[in-house]
């Protein structure tokens, strides 16, 4: 870049309109001298053609496949899976006997697990991140973890603890109440509550980050109590906290891990099982699966209506180079005490539950009958042939996923936290209503859409290679990422790459240094999380992986439904103890590699 | 002739298109470019034999296959659930060349959809179990007997095991019975079809798994959490595939196993994709005819010794695992996979909306 097109490029800056006037949405500067015009012309287009390739994609690699698999509800004839070409009997089905009475249960169920995700969830985020609470640096690694386990993990820990002549009658603490209680719906909404726990967390914490302490020095000189200031605090974060319920709703609903062990052994039926059954069965009916799934799309209007209803008109872009650091609150004895007790309590029920079924089901290896403890279910994992191939691929397809979907996400992100049209609401729609359908609608909405007899006449061949697989993980992946970082990228103010642009960066180097640090940890975050996500994702590995390449989830489920169940948990407390390590190798790497200057944002200072 | 404008609106919308439409085809064709499948046509290699399994000696007998006849073959090893899934869902561009699961509805039923070779017999001397599962039109090739279900309990817990399925019913076996469930476990609906088949009626049947359920009969998916619910305490009679229950017994001395009269034959069986190829056809029934081979036969047997390996020959000549009981003082009934086939969905719905529930 020449000396003249700094100048043009900051005149340029000099003369755009104010924001979210008419000239500013569309980027096209009011007037602008020839060179300043195309420059910034350009940059429009880019951006439109930017835009328009993410629509496309999204189009191709969420809508499209979706589509297939939902238009099968009304017309299983499209893809040869019935006689009809239009019928709404499938779609009758779902509001008569056990169909209707498990998707009742599935909505009360994820609305009340959201709640109890943000209830735990907010005061966890807030203690780890603006107070004096021991051990804080370790809650995020924590959370992780409960990330990393696949959910059928707790479901299995928590029943192998209270069944009957279970771990606690052993120990002499078992109780029919317990029992009772944990084996039935309030131990379902416990579980499903738990896992939403990261979700709320991680969202509250990377909006935390950009809110900076001016707001509660305000409300606090102006002579406001702490509730008071705590008032005027809590709705800047709405963003966040929407976002949150939305995705612990949505990821509730979709979630088959606690539906198939702990809810299903206690005959309370949800809607993701029913969905499973149906395909299941064999012949699998796929229209009945694509009516159940129908519904699952509908019912995360429910937040988004809730959350666009809280938020609408309202700006919350916060995070500006004003920004100052948080003063870290001190904790008081008692309140240390209390905070504490809390927060480990939160992480025996989430972390507890799951170990004690992991250990007693991989360290005795002759199924839980005696307590003898053995390695044996470990070294056989170490000693089966070709055992390792599996945690690789596994461990590839994770960190490439998670590159890929992070930049997907960043963007959809923005589009998502501009002003409101028609089209980002129908953005928005689509990713919430991707998080809430099963892994096994999109897997099976893949094979329908992208192995069309007329595809591989034309040498379009993807179903059954590494590819599709990659892609439908993206696609799958994509729609929670940018929900996480809606939050963060909406508290961006313009004027940060504005001010990178008046001082002579071009578009590019201007989002880096006047962007990128800003939304840095949010953005590792989101990659961790993604990552979390896929490395044992199951329903969609089982039946898009390319034949011959099994990614982990497959070996550890092929284990574990089989002869070998300790096996299985063995395998899968590997390759959990690995993830792990990655993402302390990646929290590390961050902390030792990001300047000084990227850490500094969100952190907070001791009061 | 006037120059269009370069930054006009139209200009941009056109160059918006052609960057998405780039955008898409760079993605497409990237993906469809270097797909295996493709490669493999463009080169004109051999196309590779893909197997759909859920055996768990699949590998071992994929390597010894390869090395034996230098097919190149790719295993698809899933759950029985998933495999027929993706074969339902792609029926109309199939991908794969043989299916080998346990069961004989599921090929009966894609068998009368014709999408099975039929009349394929491998040249072999078939044993008095084999002959009796072998299918009228050849549409699939039995490989290996299993039962559904044998009774695993705890010898230290029980001393003494039920010895009819009635007496399951009785006030004894309260809270103490469990199974898996149809929909997840792929022997399941074999051994409920044998239960209604030896009752006489589908109705005598359902009257006898609702006892069993007013008996407080424990669900859980598969014959791994069956086993472990056994183990735990939870329940004291586990109603699983004799394979699993004889290769509990191996990791668990004190697990022990009987059949009670009738049990239910459940074979393996390969079934070969009649949409594939001529080459891949003739692949697949080489794979099925080495299966049978007495090579196969020995792979088979030594695959997963604690698993899938426990099963009853179907040729002459090769004797079954030492761990396996003898089959002389029970009685042993095969359900016609053609009668029962049809009825799986509409039995497995009523299980899981009655019985389940």
């Amino acid at each position: 870049m020449t000396l003249a097109d700094r100048d043009s490029g900051l005149l340029a800056l000099d003369v755009l309109p104010p924001a979210g006037s008419q000239g500013a949405e569309r980027g096209v500067p009011a007037r602008l001298p020839p060179a300043g015009r195309i420059t910034a012309s350009r940059f429009a287009t880019a951006g439109r053609a930017l835009r328009f390739g993410m629509w496309g994609l999204v189009a191709l690699f969420i809508l499209v496949p979706c589509v297939c698999f939902l238009a099968l509800s009304v017309s299983p004839r499209l893809f040869d899976q019935g006689p009809q070409w239009f019928t709404l009997g499938y779609l009758k089905t779902i509001f008569t006997g056990s169909s209707a009475v498990s998707i009742v249960n599935s909505l009360w169920v994820s609305a009340s697990a959201a709640l109890l995700g943000l209830v735990i969830g907010l005061p966890i985020a807030w203690l780890a991140g603006r107070t004096s609470l021991p051990g804080r640096r370790f809650v995020s690694l924590g959370m992780w973890l409960v990330l990393l386990l696949p959910s059928w993990l707790p479901g299995i820990g928590w029943e192998r603890l209270v069944v009957r002549d279970g771990v606690l009658t052993r120990f002499g603490l078992g109780s029919a109440f317990v029992t009772h209680a944990i084996m039935g719906p309030f131990g379902v909404v416990l579980l499903l509550g738990l896992r939403a726990v990261p979700f709320t967390y991680l969202t509250i914490t990377a909006s935390l980050a950009g809110l900076g302490q001016e707001f509660e020095d305000a409300a606090r000189v102006h002579g406001a109590s702490r509730p008071a200031a705590l008032r005027l605090v809590l709705p800047i974060l709405a963003p966040a906290i929407w976002s949150a319920l939305a995705i612990g709703f949505a990821e509730s609903i979709s979630d088959f891990g606690v539906a198939y062990t702990l809810a299903y052994n206690s005959h309370f039926s949800l809607a993701t099982y029913q969905l499973y059954a149906a395909i299941g069965n064999f012949p699998p009916s796929f229209p009945a699966a694509a009516a159940i799934g129908l519904v699952l799309v509908a019912s995360v209007a429910l937040p988004l209506t809730l959350q666009a209803r809280a938020l609408r008109g309202r700006s919350y872009a916060v995070l500006s180079a004003r920004t100052r650091q948080a003063v870290r609150r001190q904790l008081s004895t008692k309140g240390t005490i209390l905070a504490t007790g809390c927060v480990a309590l939160f992480f025996g029920l989430a972390l507890g539950a799951p170990a004690v079924g992991t250990v007693t089901g991989s360290l005795l290896a002759d199924f839980g009958a005696s307590s003898r403890i053995t390695f044996a279910n470990y070294s056989g994992v170490l000693h089966i042939p070709g055992v390792s191939g599996p945690i690789y691929r596994s461990l590839v397809y994770g960190v490439v996923t998670a590159s890929i979907t992070v930049v997907a996400g960043f963007m959809v992100a923005r589009l998502l936290s501009r002003r409101r049209t028609r089209s980002t609401a129908m953005l928005d729609f689509l990713l919430l209503a991707t998080v809430a359908l099963p892994g096994v609608v999109f897997a099976a909405g893949y094979i329908f859409a992208y192995n069309l007899p007329f595809l591989s006449r034309i040498g379009v061949d993807i179903y059954q290679t590494v590819w599709l697989l990659v892609i439908g993980y993206i696609a799958s992946s994509l729609p929670t990422n940018a929900r996480v970082l809606v939050g963060p990228v909406s508290q961006v103010q313009s004027s940060l790459h504005d001010a990178a642009r008046a001082h002579g960066a071009g578009p590019v180097r201007a989002w880096l240094s006047g962007v990128l640090p800003a939304v840095s940890r949010p953005v590792v975050m989101a990659w961790l999380f993604t990552f979390s996500g896929i490395f044992l994702e199951l329903p969609m590995s089982q039946l898009l992986y390319a034949p011959g390449s099994p990614p982990l989830s497959v070996a550890i489920n092929l284990n574990i439904a089989g002869y070998h169940f300790g096996l299985g948990l063995a395998q899968a407390v590997i390759g959990v103890a690995i993830a792990l390590c990655l993402v302390c190798v990646v929290l590390l790497a961050y902390r030792l590699l990001a300047p000084k200057g990227w850490r500094r944002i969100g952190s907070t200072i001791r009061g | 002739m006037p120059e269009a404008n370069p930054n006009g609106r139209g200009a941009r919308h056109r160059r918006a298109l052609g960057a998405g439409f780039v955008c898409a085809a760079l993605v497409v064709g990237a993906a469809a470019g270097t797909t295996p499948a493709l490669a493999a046509k463009k080169a004109k290699k051999k196309v590779p034999l893909i197997v759909y399994s859920a055996q768990g000696y699949d590998q071992a007998m994929v390597h010894a296959f390869q090395a034996a006849t230098g097919i190149p073959t790719k295993l698809d090893t899933n759950s029985t659930g998933p495999l027929l899934a993706q074969i339902q869902a792609s029926k109309n561009n199939p991908h794969w060349g043989l299916l080998w699961v346990d069961g004989q509805t599921a090929f009966a039923e894609l068998d009368d959809e014709h999408l099975l070779v039929k009349h394929f017999e491998p040249k072999v001397k078939w044993n008095a179990l084999g002959k009796r599962v072998i299918p009228k039109d050849k549409s699939f090739v039995p490989t290996g007997i299993t039962l559904m279900a044998a009774v695993a309990y705890t010898s230290k817990v029980l001393k003494s095991p039920p010895t009819s399925w009635s007496t399951l019913l009785s006030p004894k076996w309260k809270n103490d019975v469990g199974m898996n469930t149809p929909t997840q476990s792929g022997p399941t609906y074999p051994f409920i079809a044998g239960i209604m088949n030896y009752l006489g009626s589908i109705n005598k049947g359902k009257q006898f798994f609702q006892k069993l359920k007013a008996n407080g009969l424990v669900i859980h998916t598969t014959n791994g959490p069956t086993l472990a619910a056994l183990a735990s305490g939870q329940i004291k009679l586990a109603l699983v595939q004799s394979s699993a229950a004889i290769g509990a017994e191996h990791t668990a001395p004190t697990l022990k196993v009987k059949y009670l009269s009738p049990v239910t034959m459940l074979p393996s069986n390969i079934g070969i994709d009649a949409k594939s190829t001529k080459t891949e056809i003739a692949e697949a029934k080489r794979f099925a005819s080495f299966v049978l081979s007495k090579l196969g036969q020995a792979v088979m047997k030594t695959g997963t010794p604690t698993g899938d390996s426990l099963y009853y020959p179907v040729v002459q000549g090769i004797k079954p695992r030492p761990e396996l009981p003898s089959l002389a003082s029970v009685k042993v009934q095969h359900t016609n996979p053609y009668v029962w086939g049809p009825r799986e969905a509409s039995i497995n719905s009523w299980f899981v909306n009655t019985i389940t529930k």
